[in-house]
């Protein structure tokens, strides 16, 4: 199982992305059950706000889209999470 | 609770300025709140009257001239600078209004300052008095967030982070950053125009064109000696690139191994299609970007005198429909340029040019013959006109 964190946008447009392979993290199940636990039905749309990130999150079979201000909660966490494993804290 | 459904301006239980403050709450711990707030407000009142309670009229006494009912006096500029302290909380604790004096911090000083340029070039250049033409608060919070790489506008102010240190400096550090983010307010309150795909590459590109034209006329820089660069001095030494953006060579600002190099496309031919940043906006910006600075480039003197009057004509003509395209876009430009200079003039003619080096000439160069006929009164009155005169919603 991969979880894919893509950030796009934000005032320089500059595309960044992060993945974690969730099956090869020493606290594997920890991982699969925050992203169980993800409301990934529960997002609705908003309207772009000029120059904030947007985050694409896949993990299949889910994919959501989300803008900067709607990161918070859980979504804040796994995006911090997938970051700090990709850059080594 | 006892009033009706269509709305708290009859039945106030919250007031509207405490709405419109918990609305703009950045908290997580409060988001289902100011979530709610926001819908409250969109559903019940119209955002200027919004805006009104978000910045009700200072006293008489703290505005020069005023009294008692006389109209505000036009340009008086107006700024309200915050510091979220590393946060990523809005507004943060204000620290500099109109009146106080400079104080030590750098990104309070370059916040200040560039709201000033900013609101200078509108009102001086185009008199505009500030973003929404009635002498609004310019409103920016500086320290937002811990290492904070960006700087957006939120709807109701400007938001700078410090960058990391790494790759990014602190935002506020390019004039040209607080002049976009400034555009995108009076893009908000004009023609509005939505933020996804090709009309909100053209709400990306205005702000590009007004930021670079704010840094020009601060630094008293002609077109020709401008270097029409977008966050100049943002990269910190470590990246190999002079700035974020291009407007006279969009894809040429950095190429760094590990940023990659600039994505922007120049002309229509480098069109990107893509879902990431609500279609590419800050993308394909380049191409209209590159078509202004080719116009103001061959307009010669001050971009913002000429080119930058046609093109903000065209963002307060009333003409744009919220999602108009490029081609659209580009339609509205030539017919700014007719009615402040007219048909076939040496303005006109500059815009045709400047479209059609990108791939949207389309249709303008014919427009410009079959207007000047009929303007000379050679023309047919079955003859096409692709320049219209008349104001019609893009």
């Amino acid at each position: 199982m991969k979880v894919v964190v893509s950030r796009s946008g934000g005032f320089a447009g500059i595309r960044t992305t992060w993945e974690v392979q969730v099956d090869e993290q020493p606290d594997r199940s920890t991982w699969a059950e925050m992203l169980s636990g993800l409301p990934w039905d529960e997002v609705s749309e908003t309207a772009p706000q000029p120059d904030r990130y947007v985050y694409r999150i896949r993990c299949a079979p889910h994919e959501v889209v989300l803008g900067e201000q709607q990161v918070h909660g859980p979504w804040q966490e796994l995006i911090d999470r997938v970051r700090g494993v990709n850059e080594g804290h | 609770m006892t009033g009706s459904s269509d709305g708290f301006s009859r039945c106030t239980i919250v007031p509207p300025y405490l709405l419109v403050r918990l609305a703009r709450v950045d908290d997580p711990r409060l988001a289902a709140a100011a979530e709610a707030a926001r819908r409250s407000l969109m559903r019940d009142v119209p955002i200027r009257e919004l805006r009104a309670a978000a910045h009700p009229s200072p006293p008489s006494a703290a505005r020069p001239g005023v009294r008692g009912g006389a109209p505000p006096v036009r340009g008086r500029l107006d700024r309200a600078v915050s510091d979220a302290g590393g946060l990523e909380r809005l507004p943060g604790r204000l620290v500099r209004r109109e009146g106080q004096p400079e104080g030590a911090d750098p990104a309070v000083n370059e916040a200040w300052a560039g709201l000033g340029d900013t609101h200078s070039l509108f009102w001086n250049a185009f008199e505009r008095d500030s973003i929404d033409d009635r002498g609004l608060t310019l409103e920016a919070t500086v320290h937002y967030g811990r290492n904070y790489d960006n700087a957006f506008w939120d709807g109701e102010r400007m938001v700078f982070g410090d960058g990391d240190g790494q790759v990014f400096n602190r935002f506020t550090s390019s004039l040209t950053v607080i002049g976009h983010e400034l555009t995108h307010g009076v893009t908000q309150f004009t023609a509005n125009l939505a933020y996804e795909g090709q009309s909100g590459a053209i709400n990306e590109s205005l702000s590009d064109v007004f930021g670079s034209l704010v840094e020009q006329r601060s630094l008293g820089q002609s077109a020709a000696e401008a270097g029409w660069l977008i966050g100049e001095g943002l990269f910190t030494d470590q990246v190999q690139g002079v700035a974020l953006r291009s407007l006279k060579a969009p894809g040429t600002a950095y190429n760094d191994d590990v940023l990659g190099k600039d994505p922007q496309p120049a002309d229509m031919a480098g069109y990107i299609e893509t879902e990431d940043d609500n279609g590419g906006v800050h993308l394909n910006s380049g191409i209209p970007n590159r078509a202004f600075y080719l116009v103001a480039t061959a307009l010669g003197g001050n971009a913002w005198e000429t080119a930058g009057q046609i093109w903000f004509d065209t963002l307060t003509s009333g003409t744009l429909g919220r999602t108009v395209d490029f081609a659209g876009f580009a339609r509205a430009t030539s017919r700014a340029a007719v009615t402040r200079h007219g048909a076939g003039s040496r303005e006109h003619e500059a815009v045709i040019a400047g479209w059609s080096a990108v791939g949207l000439g389309g249709g303008l160069g014919a427009g410009s013959r079959a207007w000047s006929d009929i303007a000379a009164g050679t023309g047919t009155a079955s003859g096409h006109v692709a320049v219209d005169p008349v104001p019609r919603p893009e």
